[in-house]
């Protein structure tokens, strides 16, 4: 039993690493809504940087603006301008893909 | 203050670590020694602490799976297991904590997810502190030592043999267990704890053991192992599911492990001194205090909420440990003694 | 009066059934909640990787997480029976204790 049991877990681990770390890096932002496009599935956002304090529980603006395609993403809560949001996304070419779409401002996990 | 918070890369949340590995601590000190779960303190604990509803259902569920692969290693062989029940039972119960696991995430779609569970959980530690008050007050009747688990099985109750007579096919014989019934018999009792399993975050044996004594018909024994065997099972694919529903702290799951395995030590080799049946009232009073905490928790008054459930189960800690240390300085004492003696003569 | 604690036990179990079924009645929109790990704010690489993991390919995270629980549950069982065995302690009489 312990003999199969140890094959087990020694097959679980070889799968993982088989299993090609294809995990291209996804890059993360957060910020302001500023434009939802329907028809053409993009995100436009204020990026906001990390520093979070009292006054700025999300961070900071930093000014920048910056278009996301959600077709395809794992959208939460669906995004309206003014909500602040997370994205997770890969940049092909000169667009970025978002992959998960966190509606953070909506879903404030610390009340659940 | 901020070396007191430790940040979870997921929930992104700074969770206050000493509270973490208390209640891992905790859980396997109170786990190891009074011998049944201590799982039901760390949803609500980890609740309190901070952490969302669903993510403090899925960290639990993984840390069984991590402890029961612990209780796993000791028995290795696993002494009493039916196979044959427990693959039929797996059935039940993956199905069962896939069901109870969707109507957690059903919940927090509809963002209602933290109050129901609370006040299920209410209900839930209500009935275990009900029964270890009974238990007690029932040994202080007979006037009886020993251990209370001991005595399932042993009264008359015979449910099962009634059940025994449903004959949907299929039927089934279990050998080891030495019985035959229908294999929706089984399946159905490890659904149901399944369900309760995967909502509350917690392994089931609480509800299963009974279940498999008195519904299913199956001997003490092979309940326990038999049970064992679906509490680990039910751990690694509650962890599997919650994971991959994206609900899992595994930070926490480590630092609550490293706490949950030094404290089941200390708590099992505690039992080895400990007389009497007061503790179970202290068990008692530390599920009620558990419960309080909830619903503070519940009407925000989260401070309070965190002090008194840290607070119950640090004293009952304290106290378990105590016994484990003095029995064990007291018992190499004597081992010392005797050694002694020996070599004088 | 065990009996009746069984029955009480019995309900207990219907509970996280009824409940949702009680709140649907009560209504409420449904939205899925998505979480997203910030990989900006974490420093430590392996933290790091399982964050990034959670982002973009949430099985292999599921994979690794059941793993590495599992591994790790194995390897504290055999560090602590290693430990207990040289406190010089007789385990051997202690009872059977399960969860």
């Amino acid at each position: 039993m312990k003999r199969l049991f140890g094959l087990w877990v020694l097959f679980f681990a070889l799968s993982c690493l088989v299993v090609p770390a294809a995990s291209q890096a996804a890059e993360v932002a957060q910020g302001k809504v500023i434009a939802v496009d329907a028809a053409a599935k993009t995100l436009t956002i204020e990026e906001f940087d990390t520093n979070i304090s009292h006054e700025n529980p999300y961070g900071r603006p930093t000014g920048i603006t910056s278009v996301y395609r959600t077709e395809g993403a794992l959208v939460g809560i669906p995004p309206e301008p003014g909500d602040v949001v997370r994205i997770a996304y890969e940049t092909k070419g000169s667009e970025r893909i978002a992959i998960r779409v966190m509606n953070v401002s909506k879903q404030d996990l610390r009340g659940k | 203050m901020d070396w007191l918070y430790l940040h979870m890369p997921i929930a992104g949340m700074d969770i206050f670590w000493p509270g973490l590995v208390l209640i891992g601590f905790a859980v396997g000190v109170i786990g190891g020694f009074f011998g049944m779960g201590g799982a039901w303190m760390v949803t609500p604990g980890l609740n309190i602490l901070g952490f969302p509803m669903a993510f403090a259902i899925g960290t639990d569920i993984a840390h069984i799976a991590g402890k029961s692969m612990v209780s796993t290693m000791r028995h290795s062989k696993f002494g009493n297991v039916d196979y044959k029940l427990g693959i039929v039972m797996l059935v039940g119960t993956m199905v069962g904590i896939e069901c109870g696991a969707q109507i957690v995430m059903f919940l927090e779609r509809i963002g209602r997810v933290g109050s129901v569970v609370r006040w299920v959980y209410v209900v839930f530690l209500a009935l275990i502190a009900f029964m270890v008050f009974y238990d007690y007050f029932k040994a202080v009747q007979k006037k009886r030592a020993g251990i209370v688990e001991g005595e399932k099985g042993t009264e008359g109750i015979t449910w099962y043999k009634t059940l025994h007579k449903i004959r949907i096919p299929p039927m089934m014989h279990f050998k080891a267990a030495g019985f035959t019934c229908s294999a929706w018999l089984p399946i159905m009792v490890s659904f149901a704890t399944g369900v309760l399993a995967g909502f509350l975050g917690i392994g089931g044996g609480l509800l299963r053991m009974p279940a498999l004594v008195y519904l299913v018909g199956c001997p003490t024994h092979i309940a326990v192992g038999t049970d064992l065997f679906e509490v680990m099972v039910s751990g690694l694919y509650g962890a599997f599911t919650y994971s991959l529903k994206g609900r899992i702290e595994l930070v926490a799951v480590f630092v609550m492990l490293t706490g949950a395995a030094i404290g089941a030590q200390i708590g099992t080799v505690a039992t080895k001194y400990s007389k009497g049946y007061g503790i179970r009232v202290a068990f008692g009073c530390a599920v009620v205090a558990c419960m309080v905490s909830i619903i503070l928790k519940q009407y925000k008054y989260n401070a309070a909420a965190a002090v008194i459930i840290l607070g119950a189960i640090g004293i009952i800690c304290a106290y378990i440990m105590a016994v484990m240390f003095k029995g064990a300085a007291q018992e190499l004492r004597e081992k010392k003694a005797r050694e002694q003696a020996q070599a004088s003569f | 009066m065990k009996r009746w604690m069984r029955r009480v036990l019995g309900a207990a179990g219907l509970l996280p059934v009824a409940a949702p079924s009680l709140v649907w009645a009560a209504g409420g929109k449904a939205s899925q909640l998505v979480v997203v790990a910030d990989t900006r704010v974490i420093q430590n690489a392996a933290l790091k990787y399982f964050a990034d993991l959670y982002n973009t390919n949430i099985w292999l995270f599921a994979v690794w997480a059941v793993v590495l629980t599992a591994v790790y549950g194995c390897f504290l069982g055999l560090l602590m029976d290693f430990i207990m065995a040289r406190t010089g302690l007789d385990l051997k009489s202690r009872k059977i204790v399960e969860h």
